[in-house]
């Protein structure tokens, strides 16, 4: 994983995390949230299920932006889209139904 | 007001009637807390005591001990040796407002950052144009910066001055380059501290600039800034970062001081940080409603002078 140190960032995404699974919600305090704009899926599990949000250990998720799942990541997305970095992006996360196999490939 | 360069005329303008009508709904809502708001300044930006003694005087407050010698010594003739209180120095002050016009000022979970910054423009503008401080400018800044209305203009007055500010501010401006405001901010006080200086003698010139900003600045940037806050230190420039974080039960959650952000160590492991940790404006507020915006801009300029002046 190429992720930028932890005391130089890349350019950031505030993004808005949902979800209608009953079990998995999120306090409103911790719904909004800044992260790499080079972030992927894979990432994003790893953010929900830290210690300081979700804390579930390793929880595969997918999330649903505007209604498609995440294949890219979020900068791909926002450019491909049309956006810019100052947009608020809604991540509604759901249980991922893909094997965990293939999740060491992200 | 001044419009010369080409990027300027590029940004697509808010509609004149529209503008018009805001200026004066907001100047209605605002009117009693920018009178609040101006008569709170009047006290603080108005020296009223010098806290220096000095001069020769036949009478006065302290002996000066220096005059004691020459006085005896000259058959107690020389009797000017009184020091009395100085009258105050005149303050000049230059103000800016720089006001966030990015396109997250509009977003749909923030949508009134934007209003609620343009609210709070006109309130400080009328407090600060009836309060006759001194010139009074606004800056727009998103990724680029434009000058909306330049310190030498006209005060900002008449309706049709306000209106003509608020067409300039459309949020539609892609990123928020935080770096490149306070580099066109230092620098347009730097040529008006000149025009100032060339202008009149003597007085005692105070610039103060006041973003207007729902905070949301990449952060990567915060190390960028602080160099650059140091220089504005240095040349006396007081910079004053209001946060927009509009507090209505609608908007549980959205608060900037709940703000997190997430980061990879290089472990891979992701690290939580409270976003306003790292902001690296020493002096700022944050206004939920906009009736707080008064006593909290006055409570903070009155420590800053209690600072410098002490
Ligand atoms: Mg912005």
């Amino acid at each position: 994983m190429d992720e930028p140190m932890a005391d130089a960032p890349g350019a950031q995404v505030k993004v808005t995390f949902t979800t209608t699974e009953a079990d998995l919600q999120l306090p409103e305090s911790k719904r909004q949230l800044l992260v790499p704009a080079d972030i992927r899926r894979y990432g994003l599990s790893r953010v929900l299920n830290s210690e300081s949000m979700l804390d579930t250990g390793s929880i595969p998720f997918d999330f649903l932006v505007s209604g498609s799942f995440l294949r890219t990541s979020l900068e791909d997305y926002l450019t491909s889209n049309g956006l810019s970095l100052e947009t608020n992006l809604t991540l509604q996360y759901v249980r991922s139904l893909i094997p965990p196999v293939y999740e060491a490939s992200f | 007001a001044t419009r010369i360069t080409g990027e300027d005329e590029a940004a697509p303008l808010r509609d004149y009637d529209e503008a018009l009508d805001m200026w004066s709904d907001f100047q209605t809502k605002t009117q009693s807390l920018s009178q609040s708001l101006s008569s709170q300044l009047r006290l603080i930006l108005t020296p009223t005591q010098s806290t220096k003694l000095s001069g020769s005087f036949r009478t006065g407050k302290r002996l000066n001990i220096k005059k004691i010698i020459p006085y005896i010594a000259s058959s107690y003739k020389r009797d000017k040796i009184w020091m009395r209180r100085a009258i105050p120095s005149k303050r000049a002050y230059q103000i800016l407002l720089c006001v966030d016009d990015s396109s997250s000022m509009s977003d749909d979970e923030r949508s009134s950052s934007g209003r609620l910054a343009l609210e709070s423009l006109v309130m400080v503008a009328r407090a600060l144009t009836v309060l006759e401080a001194g010139q009074v400018g606004v800056l727009g800044f998103g990724t680029d910066v434009f000058v909306a209305h330049a310190l030498a203009d006209a005060p900002l007055a008449s309706q049709d001055a306000g209106a003509r500010v608020l067409q300039r501010f459309t949020f539609r401006q892609e990123g928020t380059d935080m770096v490149r405001l306070l580099r066109r901010t230092i620098d347009h006080f730097g040529e008006a501290r000149l025009r100032q200086a060339a202008g009149s003698g003597g007085e005692d010139l105070w610039q103060l600039a006041l973003i207007l900003s729902d905070g949301l600045v990449q952060s990567r940037d915060h190390a960028r800034l602080r160099p650059l806050l140091r220089e504005a230190m240095e040349q006396r420039i007081m910079v004053v970062f209001i946060v927009m974080d509009d507090a209505r039960e609608s908007k549980k959650g959205h608060s900037v001081l709940e703000l997190k952000e997430a980061r990879f160590g290089p472990d891979g492991v992701p690290v939580i940080h409270r976003y306003l940790d790292s902001f690296p404006f020493p002096y700022y507020l944050i206004v939920h409603h906009l009736e707080d915006l008064p006593g909290a801009l006055a409570a903070l300029l009155r420590t800053w002078f209690a600072e410098v002046n002490s």
